[in-house]
């Protein structure tokens, strides 16, 4: 019960004043950007870090881990009452969310993503709670050629399972890669591809990356097809609330899409995608109303927001063992850890206890406070919905703006983040996924270090992947990702042509 | 909308499209140029793995996925533009507009530290407030103005960031 006495303690460091205040900011940062269409979690993570340099690492966390929870709950907000999807997790609570808000049943859908949210990020955080110890003791006996095979898989897994097309990930992710490459390699001290340019010695930043990638591209790409018509907001009479039928039906999906997301989120494979779509399936299934399924049938909307909650929860597993991040904002997590030269990974339970351990604390924390902020509050985060767009791509674009620049004080850093701007306008348009870019661009040099230090430790031998069984069994199963849907694909097109 | 992942079916044979076309050849350029990148940095010593080794895979891999992606697009592939939240995928593209957004950003960007950090993201946000249609322009401004301003007395006096003050030095 070695994890309740740590649990305790971090709970000691969580509910200190200052630490609690940070947790409101981060829930309401989160739950707001989360409701603002063209903002994510991601992106608000990145434009916080440089402004959170002067906080002590625990707090900022706590504040990050607020963000990213918040994020998920306000998501379901914008899905319900204007139809559209922040992220593709959110795709099918906007389908069936949007139709029972168009029925009169907002307040309902409301109620039932956000409690449903609550159940399963509680019960993700507690499995977390057990399983994160555990893999961190078996993690620190893995070899470093293994450590390269696993990121390489986690690679391949982010890029090939995002988006239409693996080889448009795989692009992507090389692009990520590409970028990770500029600068002083760390170990030689070289310069790479630095241009002449002594503002690259230290690299491209990769708060730079991502805020371009992210708020300067969608801007960019936004502006170019602009819709012209006035999204429709349902309007919300009251608070969001259930009444007994919506309880009776709703516990159950929230169980099962909480069985369902957590370790979907624990695997590098995608996100919060599949395991929503899995919830929402199964539901339909199991369901004694099938005939209410895309007219607005509420165990739709509870079970995969449960799943894309417990999948949030279930993504910090690797991250916080491995220091494998599987998504975008556990990529730029892992970024943070970076910056306050913290390393995510086996070791971060024993050299950095008390910073795990206030984080997890404040998730259980940060859930309660949601609950609070999602429920008696839906009415006005309902009219974010209504901020004209032109004000707000422009604000998005100003505290863009003030985050680079307030890196290095460098006007170099705005022209380099207007070219990786342009570069995520031209992804968009090109059906290139973002997040396998940020993935690269965040976990190449790791990759690289593992890549090194295996081959140096095997005297020179590059078969050492190969020859070490974990690392092949690991390469054999990437492999295994990169070839069996290509086979699937082509056998069903053929099928699909001779029948 | 019965079935909710309605993925579209790439889109194959329609013909060849120039744009994505010259998107292959871009990447294509990008490896090639990796690539000669990657042979001008200097061997390490004492090293079995260089810092050249990784730049290598990094761009063979590039070049490669290049190539796979021009085959693609001779036979007929095409990419299907992003869906996101306030766009509109039917929407005839109007490059005009990203135009003023950068040219309004690489203008705040050079005038931010002679003439101060609130006059360039003022300048910043005005240009995309024009771009995403919003056509009251005294209002417009006067926003643009006191959103930089707030900013700046938010982040400087609150968070202690050092932002340029330029012509309004001695005034805030």
């Amino acid at each position: 019960m070695e994890a309740v006495t740590s649990l305790l303690a971090g709970f000691e460091t969580a509910l200190t004043p200052l630490n609690l205040l940070w947790a409101l900011i981060g829930v309401t940062l989160g739950t707001l950007v989360g409701v603002l269409p063209g903002i994510g979690p991601a992106l608000t993570v990145a434009l916080l870090l440089p402004v959170t340099a002067q906080l002590p690492p625990v707090s900022a966390f706590i504040m990050f881990a607020g963000i990213y929870y918040g994020g998920m709950f306000g998501g379901s907000t914008t899905s319900i009452l204007l139809n559209t999807p922040g992220e593709s997790s959110s795709i099918i609570t906007a389908l069936e969310g949007n139709k029972m808000a168009r029925r009169g049943r907002a307040a309902a859908a409301l109620a039932t993503a956000a409690i449903g949210s609550f159940v399963a990020g509680t019960i993700g955080t507690a499995l977390l709670t057990i399983a994160a110890p555990a893999i961190a003791d078996v993690a620190v006996k893995i070899p470093a050629s293994a450590t390269f095979s696993i990121t390489v898989l986690a690679f391949v897994l982010i890029s090939a399972t995002f988006g239409s097309s693996p080889l448009r990930g795989l692009i992507s992710l090389f692009i990520g890669l590409a970028f990770a490459l500029i600068g002083i390699d760390s170990q030689s001290g070289q310069a790479r591809f630095t241009l002449g340019f002594p503002e690259l010695l230290d690299g491209i930043d990769f708060i730079v990356l991502v805020i371009g990638l992210f708020a300067v591209g969608e801007t960019l790409y936004v502006a170019s097809r602009l819709r012209k018509d006035k999204a429709s907001v349902i309007k919300l009479d009251g608070n969001a609330n259930m009444n007994r039928e919506d309880w009776r039906r709703s516990w159950k999906p929230w169980l099962r899409g909480t069985a369902l997301g957590f370790p979907f989120g624990a695997i590098p494979a995608g996100g919060a995608e599949i395991p929503t779509f899995l919830s929402f399936t199964l539901e339909k299934k199991l369901s004694k109303h099938p005939e209410e399924f895309g007219k607005g049938a509420i165990e739709g909307v509870a079970g995969p927001e449960a799943a894309n909650n417990a999948s949030a929860a279930g993504v910090l597993v690797p991250l916080l063992t491995l220091g494998l991040p599987t998504s975008a904002t556990a990529a730029i997590l892992l970024g943070a850890f970076q910056q306050y030269g913290i390393q995510p990974g086996p070791l971060l339970f024993a050299t950095n206890g008390d910073l795990v351990w206030g984080l997890i604390a404040s998730l259980f924390i940060g859930n309660v406070m949601l609950l609070v902020l999602n429920l008696p509050l839906a009415p006005v985060w309902a009219k974010l919905l209504l901020v004209p767009r032109p004000f707000l791509y422009a604000g998005i674009l100003v505290f863009s703006t003030v985050g680079v620049y307030s890196l290095n004080n460098s006007v170099f850093d705005l022209v380099l983040l207007a070219i990786v701007g342009v570069i995520g306008f031209l992804m968009r348009r090109f059906d290139f996924p973002i997040t396998p870019a940020i993935i690269g661009a965040i976990l190449g040099p790791v990759a690289e270090k593992q890549f090194r230090t295996a081959v140096q430790n095997s005297q020179g031998d590059f078969t050492v992947f190969f020859q070490q069984p974990l690392s092949a069994f690991i390469l054999l199963i990437v492999l295994a990702a990169l070839v069996v849907p290509q086979v699937l694909k082509s056998r069903a097109a053929r099928q699909g042509a001779t029948s | 909308m019965s079935d909710p992942v309605t993925t579209p079916i790439p889109a194959a044979r329609r013909g060849l499209s120039v744009p994505d076309l010259l998107v292959a050849l871009g990447v294509l350029i990008v490896g090639a140029l990796l690539l000669i990148g990657t042979l001008k940095i200097p061997f390490g010593i004492n090293a079995y793995v260089g810092p050249r080794v990784f730049p290598m895979i990094v761009s063979v891999g590039t070049l490669a996925l290049g190539a796979l992606l021009l085959v693609a697009t001779l036979r007929g592939y095409r990419a299907e533009p992003a869906a996101e939240e306030d766009s509109d995928p039917d929407a005839q593209p109007d490059l005009r507009q990203p135009g003023i957004i950068l040219g309004g950003f690489l203008l705040g960007s050079l005038i931010l530290v002679p003439l101060g950090f609130v006059v360039g993201t003022a300048v910043m946000y005005f240009s995309v407030g024009v771009a995403f249609g919003e056509r009251r322009v005294p209002l417009l401004a006067g926003v643009a103005l006191i959103v930089a301003l707030v900013t700046y007395v938010a982040f400087t006096r609150g968070l202690g960031l050092s932002l340029p003050a330029g012509i309004l030095k001695g005034v805030l």
